[in-house]
């Protein structure tokens, strides 16, 4: 239980070689004790090699790592207390669950009763009781993931526990289960976690903050609501949600005095707030628009202005809801939105767009715009 | 056609009747008759086996036989899989490494032998003017031990590079993340030795152990052209014993009977060490 603190991070990987690759660059990261975190990105943006430089795995090039404010850069793995869980389950498998889950504590010379009933609480707990004296070998890869974990937590010392993408080899079906039983772990002993993943689903539900990475670069770390709502730039817009958000490439005009988002033919107004700290003289200006936020109206709106023309190219399908994606007319802008499931609406149908002011996103050279 | 996969088999079918069945087939024949050149053979049951087990000299090669298969073992293995753990896992290393280790299992079985005799010649000898040297009288053709320990330090020389290669490979396929994890969990090195390399390596050393076992079983030309099986029979080995039987005796009954309880004796120890090493440590309790 403690407070992770990553400072100014800097990783090359075969530095001073042809194959120099820079994995991490100017990253600070601040887990608060006893939180929940997710670490989200696309494949190959850092989030391992952030993982590891955490766990004392790999040194950094640059920067700092502070546990409770104790700098423990220089330390290694077995000194830092923190437990990882891999990509797939590694297990001991020449010995049982309980060997397994009894091994960390044996190599502390914790005493064997101590163990026993540290084990029975984490057994309790992962509702491991029934295979603690089978061989992992005869349980699948979702126990053995189980084991692991148990085999993070099972120091009372443990600091954090750090999950490096552990759902990889777990049947869909039974994400669900696993995945309440870590969330659990994690509440019970309100341990500080940082849950590495590429599936937004998976961090949304885990974590109360998530640390976005791109490029090796931390883009934001928010909430999920903040995340969904505040996109600090157009990645996360589009990253965070599924579909993303609607980039759509603007221009910008004065209409009544005022700056106003023009799309082609079409003016779109924005809130107050932005329309303030708008400059006639950007170029590369995106507005951003959440599908659920577009309203869909299949009547003509005759002279109402606040709707755009715009001809649908594809309806699909997606459980609950239909994604609908729809051309505005005269640009070759296309714009989703989502629509009820029994909402009527076919391919090359004429329908009309609504953009409510205030559910409108505005970027200025892919960063986010807000009040002045 | 249903059999037109068999068409295709055909032909690994034939060339492996010819080298195996049919000489086993004709083995087991011959160890039931009694074979003497310039008589007639006639059937005497199992004769040849009763023989043959109640001759001292097989007793005796059999008995040095295991002897040597196990000093064989317990050195090369271990060794073997050691010198693996020592080598480079990348980098220029890595390529110098395995060259050196493939060179003496690319010589020939009876050059390595005429090898190591040129070396151990009393005449012109590295190896016994060394130990002269030393001031040890090293004697191939007259001392018993010293005859023992070449053979097999000639085999060790041979064949453990091959259980390093067989070692080295299974080390390879091992995930990072074990060591990662053992790491972690505040593992000392023996403890990462005896949970995470070893019991990942046993199919690789199942491998190993049984190639070696039943080579070192096998061992003939080797030996045959450094002692000659002496002094004495102090280095005739099992093999060395059968062909003596067979051809320099004449006997050929007793011959393919010594042949047929080799191959018996073989298949029996390599089936218990295969049984006993698969399930060794295999979710074993959770004892220490």
């Amino acid at each position: 239980m403690a407070e992770i603190e990553v400072r100014d991070i800097r990783h090359v990987y075969d530095a001073g070689t042809a194959d120099e690759t820079v994995a991490i660059d100017d990253v600070d990261l601040t887990l608060q004790d006893g939180t929940a975190n997710a670490l989200l990105g696309p494949s190959g943006c850092g989030k391992t090699t952030l993982l590891q430089i955490i766990s004392g795995l790999l040194q950094p090039t640059e920067g700092q790592v502070l546990i409770d404010g104790e700098d423990v850069t220089a330390k290694p793995p077995a000194e830092r207390d923190i437990a990882q869980v891999f990509q797939f389950p590694v297990i001991y498998d020449s010995m049982d669950v309980y060997g397994n889950l009894a091994f960390p504590l044996r190599n502390g010379g914790v005493p064997e009763a101590e163990i026993e009933e540290r084990i029975q609480k984490i057994a309790d707990l992962l509702e491991l009781n029934d295979i603690l004296h089978s061989s992992p070998s005869n349980l699948g890869p979702e126990l053995n993931q189980l084991v692991a974990l148990g085999r993070g937590i099972i120091r009372a010392d443990t600091s954090a526990i750090l999950f490096d993408e552990p759902m990889t080899d777990v049947e869909p079906a039974r994400k669900l289960t696993i995945r309440r039983r870590v969330k659990e772990a994690q509440k019970e002993f309100d341990i500080t976690a940082l849950y590495v993943t590429h599936d937004q689903h998976e961090a949304l539900t885990f974590a109360e903050k998530v640390a976005i990475m791109r490029d090796g670069r931390l883009v934001q770390y928010d909430t999920g609501e903040n995340l969904y709502e505040n996109p600090v730039n157009t990645f996360i817009g589009h990253f965070i949600g599924s579909p993303g958000m609607n980039l759509l490439g603007c221009g910008l005009t004065k209409e009544n005095g005022a700056p106003h988002a023009q799309i082609g033919p079409h003016a779109i107004s924005v809130s107050d707030d932005i329309h303030h700290a708008m400059d006639l003289s950007w170029t590369d200006c995106h507005i951003g628009i959440r599908p659920s936020s577009v309203t869909v109206q299949v009547a003509d709106p005759q002279d109402d202005t606040h709707y755009i023309p715009a001809t649908v190219s594809q309806v699909e399908m997606v459980g609950g809801y239909q994604i609908l994606t729809a051309r505005l007319d005269d640009t070759d802008v296309e714009v989703k939105a989502r629509v009820a499931h029994d909402y009527m609406i076919d391919e090359d149908v004429s329908i009309w767009l609504r953009f409510p002011p205030d559910t409108i996103q505005f970027f200025h050279e892919e960063e986010a715009v807000h009040a002045p | 056609m249903k059999q037109r996969p068999w068409l295709f088999l055909l032909p690994a079918l034939l060339l492996v009747s010819i080298s195996a069945f049919i000489p086993l087939i004709t083995v087991m024949n011959y160890s039931q008759l009694t074979l003497l050149p310039g008589t007639e053979p006639y059937f005497s049951g199992l004769e040849n086996f009763v023989a043959i087990l109640e001759d001292e000299a097989f007793r005796a090669a059999l008995g040095r036989q295991v002897i040597f298969s196990f000093l064989v073992l317990i050195t090369e293995i271990p060794l073997g899989l050691g010198l693996a753990m020592a080598m480079p896992k990348e980098g220029p290393g890595v390529g110098l490494s395995l060259v050196l280790l493939g060179i003496p299992l690319l010589i020939p079985w009876n050059v390595v032998g005429i090898i190591w005799r040129v070396f151990t010649r009393s005449d012109i000898g590295v190896l016994p003017a060394a130990f002269d040297w030393f001031g040890y009288s090293y004697e191939i053709s007259s001392s018993t031990f010293d005859a023992w320990w070449t053979v097999l330090a000639m085999d060790i020389w041979h064949w453990t590079p091959l259980v390093v290669l067989i070692c080295y490979a299974g080390i390879q396929a091992i995930p990072e993340e074990y060591y990662m994890a053992a790491k972690i969990d505040r593992a000392s090195p023996w403890k990462t030795f005896r949970y995470v390399t070893l019991p990942n390596l046993r199919g690789v050393l199942i491998i190993a152990v049984l190639l070696r076992l039943m080579d070192s079983f096998k061992i003939y030309a080797e030996p045959f052209v450094l002692t000659g099986g002496g002094p004495g029979s102090s280095t005739t080995f099992l093999s060395t014993y059968t062909s003596r039987m067979a051809i320099g005796g004449f006997q050929m009954g007793r011959g393919a009977a010594t042949s047929l309880i080799y191959f018996f004796i073989v298949i029996l120890i390599s089936f218990v060490i295969y049984i006993v090493m698969l399930n060794l440590g295999q979710g074993a309790g959770g004892d220490q």
